[in-house]
C-alpha cells in the first residue's frame, strides 16, 4: 500500500510538472512566434523550464500522495 | 414491602459539631417515612440509614438533613440487606440506582464487529466506585458489557463502535469524576528545524494505530504521546520518527535528560555561531566583489580580484558547502520521506541563484545573463543562519521554568541505616527511611515528621514567605529548606512521586500541550510551504509571461539588460525566502510555555493549553464554601457577657466546662480562650448531654454551656440574651448559652471563618467583571451569612455534593463560562463539568486531577492571579500571531513585485528578505519572553 502510493505519487507528480513545464513551453514559444526579434532567449526558455519544472516537482509532490492515499483507500 | 427492599446506606455528614448536632441529625433522619433504623457517628461525619427502598429514597433523607442544617458527602457504599463493611474511603459522585440499568441484558453483537478495551480508571476508591462506573457505562447505547475491577483499576468495556465511540465511553467515565489514565510517553527529538518539522512528526505518529494524541514541541525538542500500549510499542514510534529523518530517543531521568538537552542545545548555538563566523566572514567580500561589477566607481576600494566571478564562486560555494549544508541535507532528508519545512524553501531559493550564477560564470547564456547572484546566496545563508544563531540562544530561555524546578531539588540526603547516619544519594532513599535534617539543608524527599521541631521555608513550592513551623506527625515537602532546628522525618513519597516531581510533570506535560487558538496556526504553518511555492510558481509565471513586458523591466534604470528569466527568478525567490512558517508555529507554544511556566513560579500548574485559553473568557466563577472560601474549621467569634459579668468571665467558664470535651466545638472555644491568655484550669466534674451541651463543675458551681433547652431544662432564664443570641444565629453562627448555677451568664459562638484573602478575591473578581457565585450544601441562613461577608452576591444553597456538577450545566445553560474553585473529593465532578476547573493546593488527589488550574498555594487571590496570567498569555499568543500572519500577509506581496509597478524597482531584495524572515521568528520567542517581566500578583 504505502509503496503503490509513493509510486502512484511519483509518478503522477512527474505527469503533472512536465504538463506545468509544457505549458510554460507553449506559452513562451506563443509569445515569441508573433515577433520579429523574440522576448525570451532559448536560454530564458530551458532555464525557466528547470526552474518551472522544480517548483511543480515540490508542490505536486506534497498534494498528490494525500490524494492518491484517499483513492486507494 | 417485603423485607428484600430494605436497603443500609451509609452516609457522609458534614457540620456536626456536638452531640446537639447528632440528635439533629438522628431525628431529622428518623422522621422520614420508611426509615427502619438511623445510627449517627458524630467521630466519622457519617450516619447508617436502614429505609424501605418501596416507601423512601436517599434523596429523601439527604433533603432531610441539609434541611436540618448539615452537609450531605458522599455515600460511602450501598449495601442490599448484606453485612458488608463500608469502607474508609469514599467515592468522588454516586450513580443513583436504576435496576433498569444495572439488570440490562448483554446485548449481542448481531453484526460481529464488536471491540473490547482497556482502560486504566483513576480516582476509584472503592467497590461502588467499579459499580457506578459499569452503571453509567452500560447505559451507553452501543455498550455490550462492562467490567470494572477496583484493585487493578481496570475497566474491560465491549461496545458496538458504530453505536458508540472510545471517545463517548470515556467522556461518561470522566463525567462521574474518574479519570481515565492513558500511557503515555515522551521522547526526546532530535533534528527539528522549524514548526513544521514538529508537524511532520505529529502527522507521522498519529498515522499510527493506537497513538490517540501526539504533541510535539519544536521549541523543547521533545514529543509527548497519549497511546494504546497493547496496540502500539515505543519502539513502533521511534522507528516512525525516524523514518522521516529525525532522531528520536526515549527519555529517562529528568536530570540525565536536562543534562542532555542542555549539551545539544549548547551543540547547536556552537554549531550556528561557526556556521555565522564562516558565513560572515565570506558574505561580505563576496557582497562587497559582487555589488563592485555594477557600482565600481562607488565601491573603489574593492581588490578587483574580488569581482572576479571565478573568485566569487570558490568563496560561495564554501558558504554553500559549510554554513549552506545544512539546509540541502534537511531538505534532502524531508523529499527523501515525502515532508516538506523550512530547509526546502531555502534551499530552493538559494539553490536557484547560486546555480544561475555558476552557469552564467563559465557558460555564454547570451545577452541579460552577463550579472550574477553570488552575493544573494552567500547573504541569503547568512542573514538565516544568523537566525539560527539567535533563534538557539533564545529558544533556551522560554523553557527556564522546568530548568529552575529541576534545579531545586536536592542531590544527596542523610538517612539511618541500622542505627548510623550515612549520606547517601537523593535517589537511594526508598519510603519509610528516616531522614534526618540539619538546620540549612534541603529536603530530599517528602515525608512526615517524626522527632524534633523546625520551621522550613517552603516558598519554592507554597510561594509562602514565612517558613512554617513542623512539629511531629506535620508533612514535610522534598526540596524545602530547614531553617532552624534539627529533626528526623520518615520518607512518604520519593523519585516520581514526590511533589516536586508531580509539579514538574505537569508543567511539562502543560508546555508540551497545545492551547485551541494553536490549531488555527497549525492549519496554516501546515499548509503554508506548499503555498508559499505555488505562489512563488505564479509569481514567476506572471512576471515572465506578463509583468516583464508590461512594466519595461528590461528598459528600467535598476534593471536595465536584465533577462526576463533572471528577474522572474529573482522575484520568486525573494518570495520563497521571505516567507516564514517558523513565526506562524512558534506564536502559540512560545507564549504557552513562557506563561505555563511563569504559573509555575508563581504556585499555579495550569495543566495545559485549554485552561490557559479559556481561563482569560471565564466570566462567572463559583466557589465551594466549607474549605475553599472558609478555613473549614470552627473559630471563636463572639463572646457576650450579661450585665453582671464580664467576657473574660464567660469566656473563661465556657472554656473551663468544654477543656475535657474532644468535639471541634470545644476545641475552637478552648482554643479563643487560649488566643486570650485566659487561664482555663481543669474541672473538677464533666458531663456531655447529648444533644444538648455540657455540664461541668468548679469551685463548687455548676457550668452549663449548651442550647436553649438546657437552659429552659435547668430552669435558668435568657430572656436577656435572646436577642444577641438570635443576630449570632442569623449570621450563621453557633450560639452557646453559658449558665453558672442558676444564672445564664452569657454567650459563646463559633463559626467557621472566612480565608483571610477570600474578601479581597471576591472584590477583585468582581471589578474584572466576573460574577461570583458560592455553592454550599449549608442551609440558606447560613449560606447567606457567608456570603454577605464575603460580598458574594448569588449563593446556590442546599446542594447535594452529587448536585453540583448540575448546578454548574444549569449556569452553563445561561451561556456562562464558569470556573469552579473547589477542594474536596465531591467536587470532582464540578471540576470536571465547569469549563475551567481549579483546585486548591490542599485538595485531595482527585480534585487536582480534575482540574484544569491547580494552585499550589491555599490563596485565593492566586485564582485572581491565574486569569490574569491567561488574560496576559492570550494577549501575547494574539500578538504574536498578528506578527507572524501580519509579516507574511504583508511580506509576501511585496517580495512578489507588487509595488514594482509604481517604484520600478524591487523593495525587497532576497538578502533583505532573509534577515526579515531570519527576524520574524526571534521577534515572536522575544515578545514570548517579555511575558517574565509582567506582574500577576
Amino acid at each position: 500500500m504505502k509503496g503503490k502510493t509513493g509510486m502512484y505519487s511519483l509518478i503522477a507528480s512527474i505527469v503533472s510538472s512536465i504538463v506545468i513545464v509544457v505549458l510554460f513551453l507553449a506559452l513562451a514559444l506563443l509569445k515569441n512566434s508573433g515577433r520579429a526579434i523574440p522576448l525570451y532567449t532559448d536560454v530564458d526558455i530551458m532555464a525557466g523550464m528547470i526552474f518551472v519544472f522544480i517548483l511543480s516537482m515540490i508542490v505536486s509532490a506534497s498534494i498528490w500522495p494525500g490524494i492518491i492515499e484517499k483513492r486507494l483507500k | 414491602m417485603g423485607s428484600d427492599t430494605i436497603m443500609k446506606e451509609t452516609i457522609g455528614i458534614f457540620g456536626m459539631t456536638c452531640m446537639h448536632c447528632h440528635k439533629r441529625v438522628k431525628d431529622a433522619i428518623s422522621k422520614v417515612n420508611g426509615v427502619k433504623s438511623v445510627d449517627v457517628s458524630l467521630a466519622n461525619n457519617s450516619a447508617t440509614v436502614e429505609f424501605d427502598e418501596g416507601v423512601t429514597n436517599l434523596n429523601a433523607i439527604n433533603k432531610a438533613v441539609t434541611d436540618a442544617g448539615y452537609e450531605v458527602g458522599d455515600r460511602k457504599i450501598t449495601l442490599s440487606g448484606s453485612q458488608e463493611k463500608p469502607t474508609d474511603k469514599s467515592c468522588p459522585v454516586v450513580i443513583e440506582e436504576d435496576k433498569e440499568t444495572v439488570e440490562k441484558p448483554v446485548e449481542h453483537d448481531k453484526s460481529g464487529a464488536s471491540t473490547t478495551i482497556t482502560l486504566k480508571i483513576s480516582g476509584m476508591t472503592c467497590a461502588a466506585c467499579a459499580a457506578n462506573i459499569e452503571k453509567v457505562t452500560r447505559k451507553l447505547k452501543g455498550v455490550i458489557s462492562s467490567t470494572v475491577n477496583v484493585s487493578i483499576e481496570k475497566a474491560s468495556i465491549t461496545y458496538d463502535p458504530s453505536r458508540v465511540s472510545q471517545k463517548d465511553i470515556e467522556n461518561a467515565i470522566k463525567s462521574i469524576g474518574y479519570g481515565i489514565v492513558k500511557d503515555k510517553i515522551s521522547f526526546d527529538v532530535g533534528g527539528m528545524t522549524c514548526a513544521a518539522c514538529a508537524q511532520n512528526i505529529e502527522k507521522v505518529l498519529k498515522k499510527l494505530t493506537g497513538v490517540e494524541s501526539v504533541a510535539v514541541n519544536f521549541s523543547l525538542a521533545k514529543a509527548h504521546v497519549e497511546y494504546d500500549s497493547s496496540l502500539v510499542s515505543a519502539a513502533d514510534m521511534i522507528s516512525a520518527i525516524e523514518g522521516i529523518g529525525y532522531t528520536a530517543s526515549r527519555k529517562v531521568d529528568k536530570k540525565e535528560s536536562e543534562d542532555r538537552e542542555r549539551k545539544a542545545r549548547e551543540d547547536e548555538i556552537k554549531k550556528q555561531r561557526t556556521n555565522l563566523i564562516i558565513a560572515v566572514g565570506l558574505g561580505i567580500p563576496i557582497a562587497l566583489g559582487d555589488m563592485a561589477n555594477m557600482f565600481s566607481n562607488f565601491l573603489w576600494f574593492v581588490p578587483s580580484f574580488l569581482a572576479d566571478n571565478r573568485v566569487l564562486f570558490v568563496l560561495t560555494t564554501i558558504v554553500m558547502l559549510f554554513p549552506g549544508r545544512q539546509f540541502f541535507v534537511g531538505t534532502y532528508k524531508g523529499l527523501k520521506h515525502g515532508v516538506t519545512d523550512m530547509n526546502l524553501l531555502i534551499a530552493t531559493g538559494t539553490g536557484a541563484a547560486y546555480v544561475v550564477s555558476v552557469a552564467a560564470t563559465f557558460l555564454d547564456l547570451g545577452p541579460g545573463y552577463m550579472h550574477t547572484y553570488y552575493d544573494t546566496a552567500a547573504l541569503l545563508i547568512t542573514f538565516i543562519v544568523l537566525g539560527r544563531y539567535l533563534e538557539a540562544t533564545t529558544k533556551g530561555k522560554t523553557s527556564e521554568a522546568i530548568r529552575k524546578l529541576i534545579g531545586l531539588q536536592a542531590k544527596t540526603a542523610r538517612i539511618i541505616v541500622e542505627g548510623v547516619e550515612k549520606d547517601v544519594p537523593v535517589e537511594d532513599v526508598k519510603v519509610d527511611d528516616i531522614v534526618v535534617m540539619r538546620p540549612g539543608e534541603k529536603l530530599p524527599v517528602d515525608g512526615v515528621v517524626s522527632e524534633g521541631v523546625s520551621a522550613v521555608d517552603e516558598a519554592m513550592i507554597t510561594g509562602e514567605s514565612i517558613p512554617v513551623e513542623k512539629n511531629p506527625g506535620d508533612t514535610v515537602i522534598g526540596s524545602t529548606i530547614n531553617k532552624s532546628g534539627s529533626f528526623k522525618f520518615k520518607a512518604t513519597k520519593v523519585g516520581s512521586d514526590t511533589a516536586l516531581a508531580r509539579i514538574i510533570e505537569l508543567v511539562e506535560n502543560a508546555q508540551t500541550s497545545k492551547a485551541p487558538i494553536q490549531k488555527i496556526a497549525d492549519v496554516v504553518a501546515g499548509h503554508f510551504i506548499l503555498a508559499v511555492h505555488v505562489i512563488a510558481l505564479l509569481a514567476f509565471f506572471f512576471w515572465f509571461f506578463i509583468g516583464f513586458e508590461m512594466f519595461g523591466v528590461a528598459g528600467s534604470a535598476a534593471f536595465a539588460g536584465v533577462s526576463p528569466f533572471l528577474f522572474s527568478l529573482l522575484i520568486s525567490i525573494t518570495v520563497l525566502v521571505i516567507s516564514c512558517p517558523c513565526a506562524v508555529g512558534l506564536a502559540t507554544p512560545a507564549a504557552t510555555m513562557v506563561g505555563t511556566g511563569k504559573g509555575a513560579e508563581n504556585g499555579i500548574l495550569i495543566k495545559g493549553g485549554e485552561p490557559l485559553e479559556m481561563a482569560h473568557k471565564l466570566n462567572t466563577i463559583v466557589f465551594d464554601k466549607t474549605g475553599t472560601l472558609t478555613r473549614g474549621e470552627p473559630v471563636l467569634t463572639d463572646v457576650k457577657s450579661s450585665a453582671s459579668h464580664t467576657e473574660e468571665e464567660v469566656l473563661r467558664m465556657a472554656a473551663i466546662a468544654e477543656k475535657g470535651s474532644e468535639h471541634p466545638l470545644g476545641e475552637a472555644i478552648v482554643k479563643g480562650a487560649a488566643s486570650r491568655n485566659i487561664n482555663v484550669p481543669d474541672a473538677e466534674s464533666f458531663k456531655a448531654i447529648a444533644g444538648h451541651g455540657v455540664e461541668a463543675g468548679f469551685g463548687g458551681k455548676r457550668i452549663l454551656l449548651g442550647t436553649r433547652k438546657l437552659m429552659a431544662d435547668n430552669g435558668i432564664d435568657v430572656t436577656h440574651l435572646n436577642a444577641s443570641m438570635e443576630k449570632m444565629e442569623n449570621d450563621g453562627k453557633t450560639a452557646m448559652l453559658i449558665g453558672l448555677d442558676k444564672e445564664a451568664i452569657g454567650i459563646v459562638a463559633v463559626a467557621d471563618t472566612l480565608k483571610e484573602n477570600s474578601k479581597e478575591a471576591v472584590d477583585r473578581l468582581h471589578k474584572m467583571g466576573i460574577e461570583v457565585v458560592m455553592i454550599t450544601g449549608d442551609n440558606a441562613r447560613t449560606a447567606s451569612a457567608i456570603a454577605k461577608q464575603v460580598g458574594i452576591d448569588r449563593v446556590l444553597a442546599e446542594v447535594l455534593p452529587q448536585d453540583k456538577a448540575s448546578e454548574i450545566k444549569k449556569l452553563q445553560a445561561e451561556g456562562k463560562i464558569v470556573a469552579m474553585v473547589g477542594d474536596g473529593i465531591n467536587d470532582a465532578p464540578a471540576l470536571t463539568q465547569s469549563d475551567v476547573g481549579i483546585a486548591m493546593g490542599a485538595g485531595t488527589d482527585v480534585a487536582m486531577e480534575s482540574a484544569g488550574i491547580v494552585l499550589i498555594k491555599n490563596d485565593l487571590l492566586d485564582v485572581v492571579a491565574s486569569i490574569r496570567l491567561s488574560k496576559l498569555t492570550m494577549s501575547k499568543i494574539k500578538q504574536n500571531l498578528f506578527w507572524a500572519f501580519g509579516y507574511n500577509t504583508i511580506g509576501i506581496p511585496l517580495a512578489a513585485g507588487i509595488l514594482y509597478p509604481f517604484y520600478h524597482t524591487i523593495i525587497i531584495t532576497p538578502a533583505v528578505a532573509a534577515a526579515f524572515m531570519a527576524m520574524s521568528s526571534i521577534s515572536v520567542t522575544t515578545n514570548s519572553l517579555l511575558l517574565k517581566r509582567s506582574r500577576i500578583k
